[in-house]
């Protein structure tokens, strides 16, 4: 039977002796745990940005640099491993497109072409092209390629400034809602709670950016809108695993008025602890769903998600409640 | 007890409701999910213009839903995103090449009449027109006609390497490295009807006084003309325009978009009165494509700003398939599993959060389709992971009960208490959510828009299902003797040992 905790005694006389777990006790531990997370992030997004294929923190997907992208799906019996991306690459650079007017006809040197599934789909990586062109370039490559299954293509066509804009609009909401929140804690705890909170928040979104960074360098992982929508929801998780803590503390100072502050958070952690657990397993668990099921267009967003609410929950566990009695000393 | 009767059957008709409204509206699928185009327009500003007011954008969308309505693609909707943008969807539309071609161009017909004095060079520049014109028009893809008994087609026109060379030298022109000989061909079309348009006076007639626009095959040859016709006042203007030129061998110039479209002579028989009658019509060999695309977008009226397509996105019908086949297997097997972790973990009211968590569920669909929201693939990770949120409030409240039960209450009273004292925890955490999702809102775009509404419906909907539908339905239960055993809550070795 999965169960809860060890019992704990029927009257509240005396909480503290019995209870089975101290968050204080192993604070050093968890601060040191969470330095080393945003250390290693901020060493991977550096290393993200000094590397000269990518030259920025994360390496952007097409939302963000603009271009188009092409999903083709082969109509191929027996032979679908036969093909060379080398020709495709060459009858792409050969290729001549419909020239839109008053702009000259896009380079097709620089396309990448990547094989999937080994060999049954194909994506092609390429400067912006009009719907026209794309028609154009699907037809042009046919001969290599060979019959294409015209219900399994999807092209994807971004202006530059598009992403730019979605990119302005995500960190202007996330600012703004991050003050919003400060101020709705401030008003109903107080202005330390509110700066944890807000601490932890900026943590575990640099710690699940730090992990695509790393992702980023090692595998190629491309961030796309998606991305940006997974660390607002970070976001938001973070502070509501946090606000119930919290909840949980302004509680136990009512309750344990004469203890110090540093009691009171160790029995509201150790009070809420199944819970905080309980909760990321049950979000998670869709996820995971996501994950193993989802598809390849899911897939990144499922990990970005599991990674950020995992993260969210070490710090509304670890390192909120542990740094509140050290902030409030004062 | 009569009050939570009463409750139980509001929930229960909220159910039925639900169900029915899903029934009768049906969910609307984005077009990752069932395939289709998606075009996004940029409206530019120009002119004395420099920035996009609602107004404008309005005008513009006016503009284009006419022509869409030309076009005539089923079931497309075209949508204002932000303050300058526009987002057109087309559902099980593969080849948005037309429809972004059409929708594209500003449309703005003008008459002009070529100045006096600038005869010779018009003399000069046509000719070249005419050839570069019928090059290109051969170099389109014909349709096959070998078999069907026809004339073989005449020869194809063509324009010898050096002849082209020397033209666009003539002009002034350089001619990028590499290019073929069809950009080089359509860079001195460019160029030569640029030249056209510079050698006509200023525009005495637009086509904001346009009443009708049709088309017509040509007597003889495959080529479309465009037909117009003009409302009072611009039907004056049309004769005042033709009398200004007629029999004096300068031309009409019908310029579209800034380019040159069709140059007519107008006879000397016209000298008295212009062309009466309010009609005209372009002769500029149209394919019947062409024609037609251009008679919509002069029937829907010019742009009154210019637009730029920015984002262009194409899935196959098997592709959307295929995601919502995976997403609905996701989602399934994750709730499932969380709905078994919560019976194993909570026993009888375990049982109570998976109803509760399944109304939730069936509310949060019928609220998309009443809006409605477009589900999307983000969508649909959204409500899964509202999903994840409305758990945590079924979680918050029966670690509360269990706390109660341990700590020696009666199994109603840590009932009670147990809903009373999570209710804190659980109303600041969806507040704050909320807070975000309004700012999301109110300050994204497009993805993240639609993300913080169903986050935000999600919220509202949890905080719903967890103070009344979980409440009530624990509550009803209660009032069965044979279910109120606190085993059915908490393992019986952590419960105090029974005073006695």
């Amino acid at each position: 039977m999965v169960s809860s905790p060890a019992p704990l005694p029927n009257s509240s006389a005396a909480p503290l002796s019995l209870r089975y777990m101290r968050i204080s006790r192993h604070r050093r531990l968890a601060w040191i745990a969470s330095a080393i997370g945003c250390g290693l992030s901020v060493l991977g997004l550096v290393l993200c940005w000094l590397n000269p294929a990518i030259a920025s923190p994360l390496k952007p997907g097409l939302d963000f640099t603009g271009g188009t992208q092409i999903q083709l799906e082969r109509r191929c019996q027996a032979g679908c491993g036969d093909l060379s991306v080398t020709e495709l690459q060459k009858r792409l650079a050969g290729l001549s497109l419909p020239a839109e007017p008053g702009e000259v006809s896009p380079n097709l040197s620089s396309a990448s072409v990547q094989v999937l599934d080994g060999g049954r789909s194909l994506l092609l990586r390429l400067p912006a092209l009009s719907a026209d062109q794309s028609t154009g370039l699907i037809d042009g490559i046919a001969p290599v390629t060979g019959e294409l299954k015209t219900s399994g293509t999807s092209i994807n066509t971004i202006g530059p400034t598009l992403g730019s804009r979605l990119l302005r609009g995500s960190v202007i909401s996330l600012l703004v809602s991050f003050a919003a929140i400060a101020v709705y804690i401030s008003f109903m705890y107080n202005g330390v709670f509110a700066f944890l909170a807000l601490l932890c928040l900026a943590h575990d979104v640099l710690i699940t950016c730090g992990v695509f960074a790393w992702l980023g360098l090692l595998q190629g992982v491309e961030v796309d809108s998606l991305f940006a929508v997974s660390l607002i929801t970070v976001a938001g998780y973070s502070v509501t695993d946090t606000v119930v803590i919290y909840d949980r503390i302004r509680e136990q100072r009512k309750l344990l008025a004469d203890l110090p502050l540093i009691d009171q958070v160790d029995v509201a952690v150790d009070a809420t602890l199944t819970r905080s657990l309980y909760t990321s397993l049950t979000t998670l668990l869709p996820l995971f769903g996501l994950l193993l099921f989802g598809g390849s267009s899911l897939f990144w967003f499922a990990v970005a998600l599991i990674v950020g609410i995992a993260v969210g929950s070490w710090s509304s566990i670890g390192l909120a409640p542990t740094l509140l009695p050290v902030l409030s000393r004062r | 007890m009569a009050r939570q009767q009463g409750w139980i059957a509001f929930i229960l008709a909220l159910a039925i409701a639900s169900g029915a409204l899903l029934a009768t509206y049906g969910l609307q699928l984005g077009l990752d999910l069932r395939g289709g185009s998606q075009l996004t327009l940029q409206v530019m500003p120009a002119g004395a213009i420099t920035k996009v007011e609602t107004e404008q954008l309005e005008a513009v969308k006016d503009v284009l839903e006419r022509r869409i309505n030309g076009l005539g693609v089923a079931e497309s909707t075209l949508q204002t995103v932000g303050s300058d943008q526009l987002v057109l969807q087309l559902p099980g539309e593969q080849n948005p090449g037309r429809a972004a071609k059409v929708l594209g161009s500003t449309a703005l017909l003008e008459f002009k009449a070529q100045r006096p004095g600038t005869e010779k060079e018009m003399q000069g520049l046509l000719p070249l027109k005419r050839q570069a014109e019928a090059v290109l028009a051969a170099k389109q893809p014909q349709p096959t006609t070998t078999d069907t008994g026809l004339p073989a087609p005449p020869p194809k026109p063509k324009l010898a390497p050096e002849d082209l060379a020397k033209s666009l030298k003539a002009l002034g022109l350089n001619v990028p490295e590499g290019s073929s000989e069809t950009d080089q061909i359509e860079l001195l079309l460019a160029e030569v009807n640029r030249r056209i348009v510079s050698l006509y006076g200023p525009t005495l007639l637009t086509g904001k006084d346009l009443t009708s626009a049709g088309r017509q095959q040509k007597a003889t040859g495959n080529a479309w003309d465009v037909t117009l016709g003009f409302n009072r006042e611009g039907g004056e203007k049309f004769a005042t325009l033709t009398q200004s030129i007629a029999g004096t061998g300068r031309l009409l110039g019908i310029v579209l978009d800034g380019r040159s479209i069709s140059e007519a002579t107008v006879g000397d028989e016209f000298k008295a009165a212009g062309i009466a009658g309010g009609a005209a019509s372009i002769t500029g060999n149209f394919t019947a494509d062409e024609a037609r695309d251009l008679e919509v977008q002069l029937r829907g009226g010019s742009l009154p700003l210019p637009v730029k397509i920015v984002e262009v996105r194409t899935i196959g019908p098997s592709l959307g398939a295929e995601n919502i086949r995976t997403s609905l297997l996701a989602a399934l097997s994750g709730l499932a599993l969380v709905g078994v972790f919560m019976v194993l973990v909570y026993r009888l009211p375990g049982v109570v959060s998976v109803l509760a968590l399944s109304l939730y569920a069936l509310y949060n669909l019928a609220i998309y389709a009443l809006i409605p929201v477009t589900l999307t693939l983000p969508g649909i990770a959204g409500f899964i992971l509202s999903v994840g949120m409305a758990v945590d409030a079924n979680v918050l409240i029966f670690e509360r009960v269990k706390e109660e039960l341990r700590s020696g209450n009666t199994l109603i009273r840590s009932i009670d208490t147990g809903f009373a004292r999570a209710f804190s925890s659980i109303f600041d955490g969806h507040i704050t959510g909320l807070i975000s999702c309004a700012a999301l809102f109110f300050l994204g775009t497009g993805l993240v828009k639609g993300f913080a509404v169903t986050l935000a419906i999600g919220l509202l909907l949890s905080l719903f299902t967890a103070l009344t539908c979980t409440r009530n339905l624990m509550r009803l239960l209660m009032s069965y003797p044979a279910l109120r055993r606190p085993t059915y809550f908490v393992p019986a070795a952590q419960l105090p040992a029974p005073v006695s």
